[in-house]
């Protein structure tokens, strides 16, 4: 009996005495940090099923350098937030993904980032071989931080064909067509536009392309570069009247704030007919193809947003993701060979590899190669307008700092639902911090 | 005076040997020595109480994850306790806390007293009941934002109780969702608490109020509810820290909104450290909600008196 009972007091002071040891080497452990140079350059990106093409152009490239490259992923969601603890690091890497604009910001400001017009001087490649509407969310301060690789995702107003010859409307060309739809396709018993509300940023996107239709890109560009005016110019009041006229005219149904884009449910409601358009990134096709196949190759239609007469913005400018970016850090040991890793960005390989997974790089030989795409028209469509557009929006919540992110789209919520009123919207948007 | 039903009686004996024994049979039933609180002590001191300081510290702190914090002096509590998102997500926070303790206590009483009964089919059906409280927050959040589609779940098919369905459109229904979703997922596992206290009720007592002519409702009022006093608030305790931590719910069916109006602290928190990468600022609530959640769980103590430990058993032999 008194034997039994001495056990688990034993085991327990072990327990705690393991503890304590293995406690105290971790410790010891994290502060020395590996890192430092070990001859190879890391390459950072987002995980997911993308990673295919950039294993496969790594593979290309450490074919023939000296100084190997390594990929290393971050999977998914948490990819900004593990950036941001490790770029400060000795094991942050030597290139790395990113969105560009706000994304970048904050790196830029604490003078971790090599700017590349060194790199573009000696290779003019790096900057003539790529759309130039997609290259200008990367610059900053007038410095070039990014080369784009993956592919350019526009938002685009997307249809279901059916429902609209059923009411007899075309597809829209400019605001006023579009009002009128809402109207026909109402009284038809149909929610004119699908919106996933409970998202937030499918709202968001409404309110870039109406900003710049009204204004053109430069409202926007001052409010982000701290302009606190120009939220509450003229032309900012009037946007915000179109978007209230056409939420009160019930183009988005009444219930939009509890319908999700990334759950399926707004993306069914236009498949099924239930719903007209849905303004979406052009993701879109792809997430329609997977989900109603059928309806993706034969019911479903997309045009570029509707012009605005009288507007300050040119009709073909466009919002959305413009690209993905590498960004070099400045610490990096071999600038010679993350520039020769660039190079790459616009190599034949690059573009048909990007192409076969149905991403859409931004490079001046895409064209070359469009008829090898999934879906050879849509990514012509989409390279067309994105070749001729004057200005490519990055989207707000990505052109902001990051901690600007939230109350972006808690604004935009609330203007929609009425919350908030023009003036209340407008006093959100100069709270918002630009730096 | 009760408080010397739950130690030994003190008998000591004259004879060394007889001291010995005794002394071990203090070892086995009553309090055991430090030494066996020390791993927890540890465990607790390494990954609550450090951490603890070291978000008290950070609170004081301006940083965004990039270099090193800088001292920024009271500025982050100033923002934070200026913040009209901070204060209302603290009556949030409450307000969801109270409604989760005054729904699911006694729901789960009334199912806990139930279950411990011996009728038939009761093992089989307390199962299928336990089956929320095996899926984690997120899968059930997700299966209920799926469930509650307007167009596709199940308001599409009542609409006489939902109307158009935007139940996360609007505060009331949200925070409405936000009580039930954890409702159903938390109320099996205070079931269970009711279920095995209300099984240590001594069937004597039962017996007695038989013959004294008692019946079912004033056994359960006279002698059940009055038993279960200890797990009442052991319970609620429970409930109370939990509701207060809330966070997976509201990331996935409301993400705060519409609007801030589904914000809590705990996800507004997330949103400022972790979103926002303003981590000071994120720090400063932290603190908020521990210190809040501290109070309460001190007070629901005092005033129910479970400090004193009062045995419920007493008068049963």
């Amino acid at each position: 009996m008194k034997t039994r009972a001495r056990w688990p007091r034993l085991l327990a002071c072990g327990a705690a005495l393991a503890l304590t040891v293995s406690l105290s080497a971790c410790g010891s452990g994290s502060g020395g940090g590996g890192g430092g140079d070990d001859g190879k350059i890391h390459i950072l990106v987002y995980g997911d099923a993308s990673n295919k093409v950039e294993k496969q152009i790594v593979a290309t490239f450490n074919k023939t350098s000296k100084v190997k490259a390594v990929l290393d992923t971050i999977p998914g969601a948490d990819y900004q937030q593990k950036l941001q603890t490790i770029i400060n690091t000795p094991q942050a890497p030597d290139v790395f993904f990113n969105w560009g604009g706000g994304s970048i910001k904050p790196f830029v400001k604490a003078d971790l980032l090599m700017p590349l017009d060194d790199f573009i001087k000696d290779d003019p490649g790096l900057k003539d071989n790529f759309l130039p509407s997609v290259l200008s969310s990367a610059v900053l301060d007038g410095k070039s931080y990014g080369v784009p690789m993956r592919g350019t995702q526009p938002v685009l107003l997307f249809h279901n064909k059916k429902v609209l010859a059923d009411a007899g409307v075309r597809p829209p060309k400019t605001w006023d067509e579009l009002l009128a739809a809402v109207k026909t396709l109402k009284s038809k018993g149909v929610t004119p536009i699908a919106l996933g509300g409970g998202d937030q940023w499918p709202t968001l996107m409404w309110f870039e392309y109406v900003y710049d239709r009204v204004a053109g890109p430069e409202l926007f560009r001052k409010a982000v570069n701290g302009d606190k005016d120009a939220w509450a110019s003229a032309d900012s009041k009037k946007a915000l009247g179109m978007i209230r006229d056409l939420v009160e005219a019930g183009a988005f149904g009444t219930n939009y704030d509890s319908v999700k884009y990334t759950n399926g449910a707004s993306p069914a409601l236009v498949a099924r007919g239930k719903a007209a358009f849905e303004l979406m990134g052009s993701w879109y096709y792809a997430q329609q193809q997977q989900d109603a196949k059928d309806f993706a190759e034969k019911g479903l239609g997309y045009t570029a947003f509707p012009t605005v007469p009288g507007g300050k913005g040119d009709p073909s400018d466009i919002v959305g993701n413009t690209n993905n970016f590498y960004s070099v850090l400045k610490k990096t040991k071999h600038p010679e060979a993350v520039e020769k890793f660039l190079k790459l960005m616009y190599s034949d390989e690059f573009v048909k590899a990007q192409l076969a997974i149905g991403n859409l790089p931004t490079t001046t030989n895409t064209p070359k190669f469009l008829d090898t795409s999934a879906s050879p028209a849509y990514a012509r469509f989409q390279y067309d307008l994105v070749k001729k557009a004057p200005s490519f929006q990055l989207s707000w919540d990505q052109a902001y700092p990051p901690s600007a992110n939230a109350p972006i789209r808690q604004a935009v919520q609330q203007f929609f639902n009425g919350q908030l009123d023009t003036d209340g919207f407008i006093k959100a948007m100069q709270a918002l911090p630009t730096e | 005076m009760t408080t010397q039903m739950t130690s030994p009686p003190a008998v000591a004996g004259p004879v060394r040997k007889a001291r010995r024994a005794e002394s071990s049979y203090v070892a086995r039933v009553g309090r055991p020595g430090f030494a066996w609180a020390l791993p927890a002590t540890l465990f607790f001191a390494v990954f609550a109480i450090v951490p603890l300081i070291m978000v008290a510290v950070l609170s004081f702190m301006s940083w965004n994850g990039l270099g090193s914090p800088e001292f920024a002096g009271l500025d982050n509590w100033r923002r934070v306790l200026d913040d009209p998102v901070m204060i209302k997500s603290i009556w949030l926070t409450l307000l969801l806390t109270a409604l989760g303790v005054a729904v699911q206590t006694p729901l789960s009483i009334v199912l806990g007293v139930w279950a411990a009964g011996p009728q038939r089919n009761r093992a089989v059906l307390s199962a299928i009941y336990f089956i929320p409280l095996l899926l984690s927050s997120t899968a059930v959040s997700v299966l209920w934002r799926a469930l509650l589609d307007p167009n596709f779940g199940i308001p599409a098919q009542v609409t006489w109780l939902f109307g158009d369905g935007n139940l996360f459109g609007e505060q009331s229904t949200a925070i409405g969702v936000l009580a039930f979703v954890s409702t159903w997922q938390f109320t099996p596992f205070h079931t269970l608490i009711y279920q095995g206290a209300a099984r240590a009720i001594p069937p004597v007592l039962y017996q007695a109020a038989e013959i004294d002519g008692a019946g079912r409702y004033r056994q359960f009022f006279h002698i059940t509810l009055p038993q279960l006093r200890t797990s009442v608030i052991t319970s609620m305790i429970i409930m109370i820290v939990g509701g207060l931590t809330t966070f997976e719910t509201v990331l996935i069916l409301t993400q705060g909104g519409p609007g801030t109006d589904t914000t809590i602290s705990a996800y507004y928190m997330y949103q400022k450290a972790f979103k926002g990468f303003d981590f000071g600022a994120g720090a400063a609530i932290a603190l908020v909600l521990v210190i809040a959640a501290t109070v309460v769980s001190l007070i629901v103590v005092r005033v129910s008196g479970y400090d004193k430990m009062r045995s419920t058993m007493e008068g049963v032999s």
